[in-house]
């Protein structure tokens, strides 16, 4: 059987919802980091899988994938020391305490 | 001469000041008015001297006009003039007026309204002043009425009682009955000669259509028999007396009265052309100087004599009037001023000492109160007519200008007058002065009473014999009196004072009406019912217009105070429906808009909870519709 780009697609879109239905619903931060991440890696999916069924010639997709990549890993670095701040802060990663800027 | 036009403005001044003034101030403020009358005082003597030695009335000294208004092409012009005739009466208005208001002080020191007393008392005075120095019939009349509400103000000054404000209601209605005559009459004068100065109207009065001066002399007379108190009008000067004395001593000398006579004097050229007026005029002084005089006899209220004395001596300056003679008139006018300020002055003093106004309750005055007594004394010679003092020089001239018109039956009347006069006025004196004391503790006056009655009794002593120059000044021809003329006037007032000592000073007992009253009761009763005057007025004037009033009372009542209740009623009705829809309507959508936001506001304060998770949930419901609507509007 020929696995096609629907196949790719699908999967992207099931990585991302399940990174979308995290980063909503987790309560600890390092959670919702992760779950940000499994959506930047559906998205890589998705990138390569065009790269690779529609512009076959060229690499465009790919590098990007790869930009992608690096900058996430930027992100969660950051984002990781954010978290260790705030633990250090309140002895908490819990999100639902983070709500000092309410209205 | 510009000065002249500030006699009349100081007192008038003087009154402006003292009225804003609080009760309090205005009573510790008096030396203004005194001051004000000190001022006019100086400058009418400096524009009497001025004046002399007089000359033609037709030639003012000083006469100054400015136009007014313009009523149907012809200028209104105001002015203010000064000839003999004004000089004569305007240096006696402040005499008379500051002797008046030095007195007060001490008459009317315990009154808490005093200020408001010589503020009265200033404006009068100043209206006065204004009426000599008018320069036309108008502004005469605008001060004479002025006058009438300030004869109202003192008569009423004690209005808390019952006598001085009736008293003073009916002067106002009596003389008001005498102006609207006069207004009358300042219509038809303009009517005939287009004008209203003194010098248009009497310049032209030979010119007029025929019966036309008979009308504006009746007219103005009857306007100056309200003024002058002359029968039948004169029913209001006996109840002025309820006013304070020392300004009954203004009404009855200075001012009020001697205005009618002034304007007679002064119309006298319209007379002169009418004649008929001027034998009213004549008939209607004799009337009075006969009727205030036998009034005046039965009087048992000291100041009440005086005010039918004040009537009998206007009705000799009528009679003067109606013979055509201003010179005595205004003679008369003069000396009578100030004999009769003099004795108004005394009988405020003897009112103050004794307490009371009843002469049947006076007596043996003389030991204790000797300056009055002297200046009394004085006084009361002058007005019987004795000589050498004011009186009798000015009633010989009266009597010698009736002898030359040949009035003989007018000339009888006038010595009869003359003779009820001494009679009078010697009765009071002998009640007054001589027998029992009746009253303890009497004293004399402090001396602010007595100096200005010393000053007046010194005038009455020496003025008569001015009357000579006094005519010259008048531009007449100066008489000394002729023994046909004065032996008769003496031999009555000599009768007169005899007859009077006789049925009460020799007497030395409590004294009562018993003689007249047994002797003659019905005349006696008729003379104390005050000939029936006030009765007819009543009667037939009076009782009918209150049952008129009643019925317009009525009227007024339930038709129109009911139309403009109802007229009422209904405004409140629309303006309470209006407030109803203001309330519920506009305050009801501003309310309903304010709560609205509230509410809107406390729901949606929920939304923004300050959890990330839950501002991402929005958006990923957002997002999730965008995508929708963008897939089925695709489709």
């Amino acid at each position: 059987m020929q696995v096609g780009l629907e196949v790719f697609l699908g999967l992207a879109a099931v990585l991302f919802s399940l990174g979308l239905y995290g980063a909503i619903s987790k309560r600890s931060a390092v959670m919702v980091l992760m779950s940000l991440e499994l959506m930047a890696v559906s998205v890589n999916i998705n990138l390569v899988a065009f790269s690779r069924f529609l512009t076959p010639e060229v690499m465009t997709g790919q590098f990007f994938a790869i930009f992608t990549m690096v900058v996430s890993a930027a992100e969660i670095g950051l984002g990781l020391a954010l978290v260790l701040a705030i633990y250090r802060q309140s002895r908490s990663i819990e999100l639902a305490g983070l709500n000092r800027l309410k209205g | 001469m510009g000065y002249i036009a500030v006699i009349p403005l100081l007192p008038a001044l003087a009154f402006a000041v003292l009225v804003p003034l609080s009760r309090e101030w205005r009573n510790r403020m008096l030396w203004i008015a005194g001051a004000a009358m000190g001022g006019s005082l100086v400058l009418s003597v400096m524009a009497f001297f001025a004046t002399w030695p007089g000359g033609h009335a037709e030639h003012p000294v000083w006469h100054a006009t400015f136009p007014l208004a313009e009523i149907g092409g012809k200028p209104l012009e105001m002015g203010l003039m000064l000839d003999p005739i004004s000089a004569a009466m305007l240096h006696l208005i402040p005499i008379v007026g500051k002797c008046v208001q030095v007195n007060s002080l001490g008459y009317m020191h315990r009154d808490e309204r005093v200020g408001w007393y010589y503020a009265a008392l200033s404006l009068f005075t100043a209206a006065m002043l204004l009426l000599v120095l008018a320069d036309n019939f108008l502004l005469l009349y605008m001060a004479w009425e002025v006058m009438g509400l300030c004869s109202y103000l003192l008569i009423g000054f004690w209005h808390e009682q019952e006598a001085p404000r009736k008293a003073s209601q009916k002067a106002f209605l009596t003389t008001r009955v005498g102006d609207v005559g006069f207004a009358i009459g300042l219509f038809a004068m303009y009517q005939a000669a287009g004008t209203f100065s003194f010098e248009g109207v009497l310049g032209s009065v030979a010119s007029w259509a025929p019966g036309a001066a008979t009308l504006v002399a009746l007219m103005l007379l009857f306007g100056a028999m309200g003024k002058s108190a002359q029968v039948p009008l004169h029913v209001w000067l006996p109840d002025a007396m309820a006013g304070p004395t020392p300004a009954s001593a203004l009404i009855h000398a200075a001012t009020m009265v001697a205005a009618g006579v002034y304007l007679v004097a002064r119309a006298m050229p319209i007379f002169e052309v009418s004649g008929t007026a001027l034998t009213v005029t004549l008939w209607v002084g004799a009337i009075t100087a006969m009727v205030g005089g036998l009034l005046a006899a039965v009087q048992h209220d000291i100041k009440k004599v005086l005010a039918y004395s004040t009537i009998s001596q206007l009705g000799y300056m009528f009679i003067a009037l109606g013979a055509g003679s201003v010179v005595a008139a205004m003679f008369h006018l003069v000396t009578h001023a100030f004999f009769k300020s003099l004795l108004f002055l005394g009988a405020g003093v003897i009112i103050h000492a004794s307490h009371t106004q009843d002469m049947r309750e006076m007596g043996g005055l003389a030991k204790h109160l000797k300056i009055t007594t002297v200046t009394f004394t004085v006084g009361s010679l002058a007005l019987a007519g004795v000589f050498p003092f004011s009186g009798f020089w000015s009633k010989d001239e009266i009597l010698a200008v009736l002898l030359h018109e040949q009035q003989y039956g007018v000339f009888a009347i006038a010595l009869i007058a003359a003779f009820i006069t001494a009679f009078y006025v010697a009765r009071l004196w002998f009640r007054v002065f001589v027998g029992p004391e009746q009253t303890d503790e009497l004293h004399e006056a402090h001396n602010t009473m007595l100096v200005p009655m010393v000053l007046l009794a010194s005038i009455t002593s020496v003025i008569g014999i001015g009357g000579y120059w006094f005519a010259e000044f008048l531009g007449h021809e100066g008489a000394w009196p002729a023994p046909v003329v004065y032996l008769p006037s003496l031999v009555a007032a000599g009768a007169g004072l005899a007859l009077s000592w006789w049925a009460y000073g020799r007497l030395n007992i409590v004294l009562n009406t018993r003689p007249l009253k047994q002797r003659a009761g019905y005349i006696y009763g008729m003379l104390s019912r005050k000939l029936y005057f006030d009765l007819t007025y009543d009667t037939f004037i009076i009782r009918p217009f209150m049952r008129l009033a009643l019925v317009f009372a009525v009227f007024d009542f339930k038709r129109i105070d009911g139309a403009v209740n109802g007229v009422a009623r209904s405004w409140r009705d629309l303006s309470e429906s209006g407030w109803t829809f203001d309330r519920r309507v506009i305050d009801g959508a501003v309310n309903a808009s304010a709560t609205g936001a509230k509410a809107l506001g406390s729901r949606l304060r929920r939304i923004q909870g300050g959890r990330v998770q839950a501002y991402q949930r929005y958006v990923v419901g957002a997002v999730v519709l965008l995508m929708l609507w963008t897939v089925v509007k695709g489709a």
